[in-house]
């Protein structure tokens, strides 16, 4: 399929953000109304890409053209069921933030609208790069914007949190781009040329002490994103300094970027390594749900509360990515998008209180459901959808994690996933705990605090951008299908060709480098309990030799 | 290819420098003379750009032959050289003029200044190496020194020149020590004598070691940076520009020409034994300390310097990857990228920095930059840009230059992964410092009564920003016919 729908999609935002960069200052409406529409427009643009054919698993909407041809670096972009809908969710949630934001946001408009346009172009940038190269250069431009959006308009401690944000992103990712430059090497070494293609890439098989090290550097700059514990600290700071619009944008898009990097990159190019670092994921992932729901339980800032939410439902993801089960990685994908319409929603109705009373603290509310009906029916839909009711979008998500993470035969023998479950089952009771407790804190009772009681119920505005999403909230809870329908045939594949990978490494490997810790290969198993130290892995393997680094590409592609 | 043809880059430095002299003499608006030498320098840069379209040999013509190369190495150098020379000059346009300094003497001692560094970096004889070395230096001591009134300034032209002497001192004794070793003073036979195995080993390694000390000097490499960061802070802000620009590069290619061409040989240049492994370990010092140190500084000029440090220690990764056979090609060619990056991204880092202040306050600390970014947004976007690209973020000229560098010290394998692993993390605290810049100029106030810098407007400075911006942009998004550059030139020495 030759269209340069992508093209477009990305060329958009950026164009208009052009339009407003010499657009005059004092157009402040015009402005406002202008970067709107610009991102409105783009979403419709974005609706056209559920035209694609999603029964495979190739990719669509492909284009392709040589950058750097020296190096061997592409444009190339593309989209698949899984990548499909965190483009729409992006391109859904950038308006609304944007739009919510024009109440609070009255200062420096325009370099407003401009930093939104520019982190949208690259946010869908990094969504549907194929190309390693062009991937890191839309990762690393998402930083820019956003860590003006938190410095300029965030609140006291903003530039505290914007440079922390920057910094932490900034050393996962540079790792990164070695670990990058490594695998074109090592290509190179193979074939004689530079690509920076993925879908040339994960034709390598690598030795494991190689992929150990690789995946361990993709594996850190996507975690500290997701944030997965213990690199979530970036996560409240940035999100409670941020403004509204920007908090919304961070939880409900840039948040999932690490997941997606888990899913894209980090486990298709490093199948062993991914399969020996899952269970101390899955541990980490447990953590996380665990201890994000204890944090955000003891929170008094209703904004801290939900940024560590956010680390806990993260977690779920993490957990259903690394189970490595078709139901549990589309449960990862669901509620990846889950989150981002429930928490995205959630930042929006802090901001519409903390913009009435310029404050968030939980215990200067009370009694708020019969002052502003509206808004609390609105905030307990959300709530519910977050504490994972049937019938809202985040039931379906967690359900499918915790099922996939059960039966998974990948992460580890049955009896312990069994443990895994239920330990992170008790995150969704820990967060309909503290969710429950928050909004009772806030909406029930008494009015005690006069200043609470006389404050507007939801504006027009408000309304608006709540809406779609409470439509979303139901329309997934009810007819999930209609997402996983198109993401299955990717996951599917994924799914396969990492089984694929890993025994075709295990059995095309130098038996030193089997894969452990698998229920597939019980003797290598044993190794793995005792020996669960990959440094003693990778010194026993410090130099690779040409005949372990395998060219497995003819089998993979007989394989395919 | 003629004589008179292959040298006139040089020549018309030459010439062009003595005729400024006698229209100094003559004429009394010295901002002419800005635009002249700025004409000479960029007329160079195209004679020596038209020299190598037209094919320059890897041989010079006879009697420039053993001293000089005029290959497609030293004509890339000669671009480099130019380029940053002729963008100085033009900020020094702006500059002197706005902070009432115009004397003619500046522009002059500038183009002997690039002429010397030209020499250095076509020398391929340890008399022009060092001939070319203190013409360049003699030039530049003179315009740290230039602000005769302060102290400062005179402090940090004594310490510049009284460790830049010592340097020498020690090159010169080096030079002797190989002759003596080896019997030639042209690299090529000094070359074969080394790696025939002729030459005194331990003479040789002597020589060799004190040849190195000598340059890591001039690019201001650890441990021999002592004197970076108070002759940037004490020169005018141009001449700053300069030194870290033009002299560096300089200092670079005499280092190439100087260790591929002498001491290329297996020996010489191994993983384990010979300058790789030295160099190696400066490189990782000069690169973690240039980055932490830049982090305490409070004035933005020295925090600049201490970065000027750091990037040295990225293009000696550069320069130490070149030891590995099949990598040398690209590994100089990613030195030559990443000084030619270095040199637009650092005059639209200084440039932008001149330009927030005006006569009476000069933008030279954090605090002078608190909230400029709001009030002059357009003297701001160069800054951000040229921050972004020292930094190494895409897509900007900085960023692929450090990508380049990386990847050819990922390419030659083994201990050389931990430097660039080393590299990038200092260059994530660097990242630190740079967005202070940024937290500065966007996110904050000046203090309640201190006094604010107004930008200066001047013709000469927003060219020279347009110029580097561009180039700092167009190596950035499509860096594909600069790497050509680069590796075309690369090809003569390899």
């Amino acid at each position: 399929m030759n269209s340069h729908l992508i093209t477009a999609l990305l060329a958009l935002p950026f164009f208009s953000a052009l339009v407003v960069l010499f657009m005059p200052r004092q157009m402040v409406e015009g402005i406002r109304r202008f970067s709107v529409f610009a991102m409105l427009v783009e979403f419709a643009l974005s609706l056209k890409l559920l035209q694609g054919d999603y029964t495979t698993a190739t990719y669509q909407f492909i284009e392709s053209t040589p950058l750097v041809p020296s190096f061997g670096i592409s444009y190339t972009v593309g989209i698949d069921g899984i990548s499909l809908w965190l483009v729409l969710l992006s391109t859904l949630m950038t308006p609304i933030a944007t739009y919510a934001s024009w109440t609070s946001i009255d200062t420096k408009i325009k370099e407003y609208a401009i930093s939104f346009l520019l982190l949208e172009t690259a946010m869908i940038g990094a969504f549907v790069a194929l190309d390693l190269f062009l991937f890191y250069v839309f990762w690393e431009l998402m930083l820019v914007p956003m860590y003006l959006i938190i410095g300029i308009w965030g609140g006291q401690q903003r530039v505290y949190a914007a440079v922390k944000f920057f910094l932490y992103t900034m050393v996962g990712s540079l790792l990164m781009l070695v670990a990058i430059l490594y695998l074109a090497a090592q290509y190179k070494a193979e074939t004689g040329n530079y690509t920076f293609d993925l879908n040339a890439l994960t034709t390598l098989v690598l030795p494991m002490s190689t992929q150990l090290w690789l995946y361990a550097a993709f594996a850190l700059a996507f975690a500290i994103k997701v944030p997965m514990f213990p690199f979530h600290t970036w996560l409240p700071d940035a999100h409670v300094q941020a403004p509204t619009g920007g908090s919304v944008i961070l939880a409900a898009v840039l948040l999932k970027m690490g997941g997606y990097g888990f899913i894209r990159f980090a486990m298709p190019l490093f199948p062993s390594a991914s399969h020996y670092f899952g269970p101390t994921l899955a541990g980490l992932a447990v953590t996380g749900i665990v201890y994000g729901a204890y944090c955000a339980w003891v929170q008094k800032d209703v904004k801290k509360l939900v940024a560590y939410s956010s680390v806990s439902h993260l977690g779920f993801v993490m957990l259903g990515i690394v189970s490595l089960t078709q139901q549990g990685l589309s449960g990862a994908i669901l509620q990846m998008v889950s989150h981002g319409i429930s928490t995205g929603a959630l930042f929006l109705l802090v901001g519409v209180i903390y913009e009435r009373r310029h404050t968030r603290d939980i215990e200067a509310f009370g009694g708020l459901a019969k002052v502003m009906p509206h808004y609390a029916t609105l905030f307990v839909i959300v709530t519910m959808s977050s504490v994972g009711l049937p019938g809202t979008n985040g039931f379906v998500g967690e359900f499918m994690i915790l099922s996939g993470t059960f039966m998974s035969d990948k992460l580890m023998p049955y009896g312990r996933t069994l443990g895994l479950t239920l330990a992170a089952a008790t995150g969704v009771i820990l967060a309909a705990i503290y969710m429950l407790h928050v909004t009772l804190k806030i909406f029930w009772g008494p009015v005690t605090k006069p200043e609470n009681a006389h404050l507007a119920d939801l504006s027009g505005r408000e309304k608006w951008v709540l809406y779609p999403l409470i439509a979303l909230i139901f329309f997934i809870g009810l007819y999930p299908s209609a997402l996983l329908d198109k993401m299955t045939p990717s996951v599917d594949d994924l799914s396969a060709s990492y089984s694929n990978k890993l025994t075709l490494g295990a059995l095309k490997m130098n038996e030193r480098f089997l894969v452990p810790a698998s229920a597939k290969f019980p003797m290598a198993e044993g190794e793995a309990e005792t020996d669960d130290s990959p440094a003693d892995e990778a010194a026993g393997a410090a130099l690779p030799t040409r005949d372990t680094t395998l060219t497995a590409m003819q089998v993979a592609r007989g394989a395919q | 290819m003629s004589v008179w043809l292959a040298a006139s880059p040089l020549l018309m430095l030459c010439a062009g420098g003595l005729a400024m002299m006698m229209v100094d003499a003559f004429v009394k608006e010295k901002a002419e003379l800005a635009t002249m030498s700025t004409v000479i320098l960029f007329g160079s840069a195209a004679l020596s750009f038209a020299v190598w379209q037209g094919g320059a040999p890897a041989q010079a013509p006879e009697p420039l032959a053993p001293y000089l190369a005029v290959d497609g190495l030293a004509q890339f150098f000669n671009l480099t050289i130019c380029m940053g020379g002729g963008l100085s000059a033009l900020l020094a346009g702006g500059y002197l003029a706005e902070h009432r300094m115009e004397r003619g003497e500046y522009y002059t001692l500038l183009v002997f200044s690039a002429f010397g560094a030209m020499t250095l970096a076509a020398a391929t004889d340890l008399l022009t190496l060092f001939i070319g070395l203190e013409t360049m230096s003699l030039g530049v001591y003179t315009l740290v020194g230039f602000r005769r009134t302060s102290p400062r300034s005179a402090e940090a032209a004594m310490k510049y020149f009284m460790l830049g002497s010592f340097a020498a001192a020690i090159l010169l004794f080096g030079s002797a020590l190989l002759y003596g070793a080896t019997g030639h003073t042209d690299f090529a036979g000094i070359g074969e004598a080394v790696s025939g195995g002729h030459a005194d080993l331990r003479l040789t390694l002597l020589a060799m070691f004190m040849l190195i000390v000598g340059l890591a000097f001039k690019v201001g490499a650890v441990p021999f940076h002592m004197w970076t960061p108070d002759a940037y802070e004490g020169a005018v802000t141009p001449a700053t520009t300069f030194m870290s620009v033009a002299v560096k590069a300089a200092g670079f290619a005499a280092m190439l020409r100087l260790l591929l061409g002498c001491f290329g040989d297996p020996l010489s240049a191994s993983a384990t034994a010979g300058w790789p492994p030295i160099l190696a370990i400066v490189a990782v010092i000069t690169m973690v300390y240039g980055n932490v140190a830049a982090v305490y500084q409070t004035s933005v000029k020295r925090m600049l310097a201490y970065s000027s440090i750091a990037h040295a220690g990225y293009i000696l990764v550069g320069v130490v990857s070149t030891f590995r056979e099949g990598v040398r090609e690209a590994a100089v060619s990613s030195v030559l990228f990443y000084l030619l990056a270095y040199t637009v991204s650092n005059v639209l880092a200084f440039g932008s920095l001149i330009a927030m202040g005006s006569h009476g306050k000069e933008a030279v600390s954090y605090a002078d930059l608190a909230g400029a970014g709001r009030r002059h947004p357009m003297v701001a976007l160069p800054f951000v840009i040229g921050i972004l690209s020292l930094m190494g973020f895409p897509p900007t000229a900085g960023f692929f230059a450090k990508y380049y560098v990386f990847k050819a010290s990922i390419d030659v394998g083994g201990a050389m992964i931990y430097v660039a692993i080393i590299g990038v993390l200092s260059s994530a605290v660097g990242a630190y410092y740079y967005l202070k810049v940024l937290v500065f100029l966007f996110m904050k106030q000046p203090e309640p009564g201190a006094p604010e810098a107004v930008p200066m407007r001047s013709g000469y400075i927003t060219l020279a920003l347009i110029l580097a911006g561009y180039f700092v942009m167009k190596m950035g998004v499509s860096p594909s016919n600069y790497i050509d550059l680069a590796v075309r030139a690369a090809a003569n020495l390899v």
